[in-house]
């Protein structure tokens, strides 16, 4: 087991464990916060498991995840908006917080390939999920403004 | 046929799995040992036609015939789900208000769309080298599509989707299937054999035989089977009433 | 030491889908089901067998959840109908 596994373990615990807490109690729009973090954390932890297990094809499951869950997150935006009346509180803090964490994951894998084709891989995937996640965080804080409205669309 | 003996019928049937199965239990490996013969003779089997993914040749080349039926259970599914979901006599298709979307989701929606369809293409063609395939490669095709209806709402994704060419690209699929497996019966061997084309290069594009091809119609036919599905699971949430009065 | 990689992946199968069960509303099951399908990516990974977490992600990220929400919001809005004519 090297450290990329070491790490990747480390993230499971510290972010999925919160994130199953998060998505099963609490008002609705706190668990759908919960489950966009969910998606950053394990995109992450695919990111460190294709180093540690020195196997680059396995970047290609944190690339489809970067593209597919935020645009999860966003169904769920769209379908509940009707039912999403509180602003999470926690909402932007667990943003920041998600998005500061791929920050390193992205440099280190980064450097551990080598300037290449499979680097700018690693750095689109980072900025794809960032970007997703944002995106995503931004539309469920802005859910709870006309709550009355229920869409018909 | 009585019910009786349709029981009969299925004890006997019952019994003969559970003897066949018995008998085959205790030659199986030792779960977690060292030995695996049938992974041994899968990896040289797919490096003997050149596919770097064994998984990919696994289902595509060495026991193409089962992934047929795989494809079949979509294709009878979604047939079923059609049918089950269609418009009744009592029910009116009402149009879909508009949908107010913040302009962020809608830029992200639109600029994600071509970058997911090429993520999903890119799936499907890269089967035979690196985890993925025609199943993985067409659902997130399908899914790419539907970014349209997250990011504008559903007359937009209407007028980009004509259901019926999805549901010709459906069959088309699943019949080009079974043809690049006659067109092995034809070639001289037996069907879905992999001895239709050249291999080519180990670790490129074009290598593996006919699983890239396979892997194609996959990815066509899973896609279209996905947008005609969704598309009447929307139908049935936006669109379609029941009349009133009912 | 990669045991311990592929027990905690396994405790968070097991938790997430736990949780699911014991969430009795369908849309929020629909999130719990959502995040079990990230656990057991996590799974099929580790126990390296890529092809079937990358058809997990691609089917359980966006496909299953707007499948189940749409049934959900049609159920509901019969409901509501029905009410209504009452």
């Amino acid at each position: 087991m090297n450290a990329w596994l070491v790490c990747a373990s480390l993230l499971l615990v510290a972010g999925l464990l919160p994130v199953v807490w998060g998505t099963a109690r609490g008002p609705l729009g706190h668990r759908v916060v919960a489950q966009n973090c969910g998606t950053s954390v394990v995109c992450l932890v695919m990111l460190l498991l294709a180093q540690g297990y020195e196997r680059p094809a396995y970047t290609d499951l944190a690339l489809v995840l970067a593209v597919l869950g935020p645009v999860g997150t966003l169904v769920f935006a769209r379908l509940l908006s009707g039912e999403l009346d509180e602003e999470p509180r926690w909402g932007r803090a667990v943003t920041a917080l998600t998005v500061a964490a791929t920050a390193p994951v992205v440099i280190a894998s980064c450097a551990a390939t080598g300037p290449g084709r499979a680097a700018v891989k690693v750095v689109f995937i980072g900025v794809l999920l960032a970007a997703g996640n944002v995106i995503a965080s931004r539309t469920l804080s802005g859910a709870h403004r006309n709550p009355t409205e229920t869409r018909y669309d | 046929m009585s019910r009786r003996l349709r029981m009969w019928i299925l004890a006997v049937g019952a019994l003969g799995f559970a003897a066949l199965f018995c008998a085959a239990c205790p030659r199986l490996p030792a779960f977690g040992g060292d030995s695996h013969p049938y992974g041994e003779r899968a990896v040289r089997a797919a490096l003997a036609h050149r596919t770097a993914n064994v998984v990919a040749a696994v289902n595509f080349d060495q026991r193409a015939f089962d992934t047929l039926g795989e494809e079949s259970i979509l294709f009878a599914s979604v047939l079923g789900t059609v049918v089950l979901l269609r418009q009744t006599r009592e029910e009116r298709e009402v149009p879909p208000a508009p949908a107010r979307v913040p302009l962020p989701v809608r830029r992200y929606a639109l600029l994600l769309l071509p970058v997911a369809l090429v993520v999903g293409l890119y799936v499907v063609a890269h089967g035979q080298l690196s985890p993925g395939g025609g199943f993985q490669g067409g659902v997130v095709v399908a899914t790419a599509l539907h970014l349209l209806y997250i990011g504008a709402d559903y007359r937009a994704l209407e007028r980009v989707r004509p259901v019926g060419v999805y549901e010709i690209g459906d069959a088309a699929g699943e019949g080009a299937y079974l043809v690049l497996g006659l067109a092995g019966l034809v070639a001289g061997s037996s069907f879905l054999a992999n001895t239709v084309i050249g291999y080519g290069t180990f670790n490129t594009l074009a290598s593996g035989g006919i699983v890239p091809l396979l892997n194609m119609t996959v990815g066509m036919e899973v896609a279209c089977a996905v947008v005609v599905l969704l598309a009447r699971f929307l139908d049935q949430a936006v669109e379609i009433e029941e009349e009133s009065g009912r | 030491m990669t045991d311990t990689l592929l027990l905690i992946s396994l405790c968070a199968v097991a938790a997430t889908a736990t949780a699911a069960v014991l969430v009795r509303d369908p849309a929020r099951q629909a999130l719990v089901l959502s995040v079990l399908g990230l656990a057991l990516a996590v799974l099929f990974t580790v126990l390296q067998a890529p092809d079937v977490a990358l058809s997990q992600l691609a089917v359980g990220s966006a496909l299953t959840p707007l499948l189940i929400l749409l049934s959900v919001r049609k159920v509901r809005r019969r409901g509501r109908r029905e009410e209504d004519g009452r």
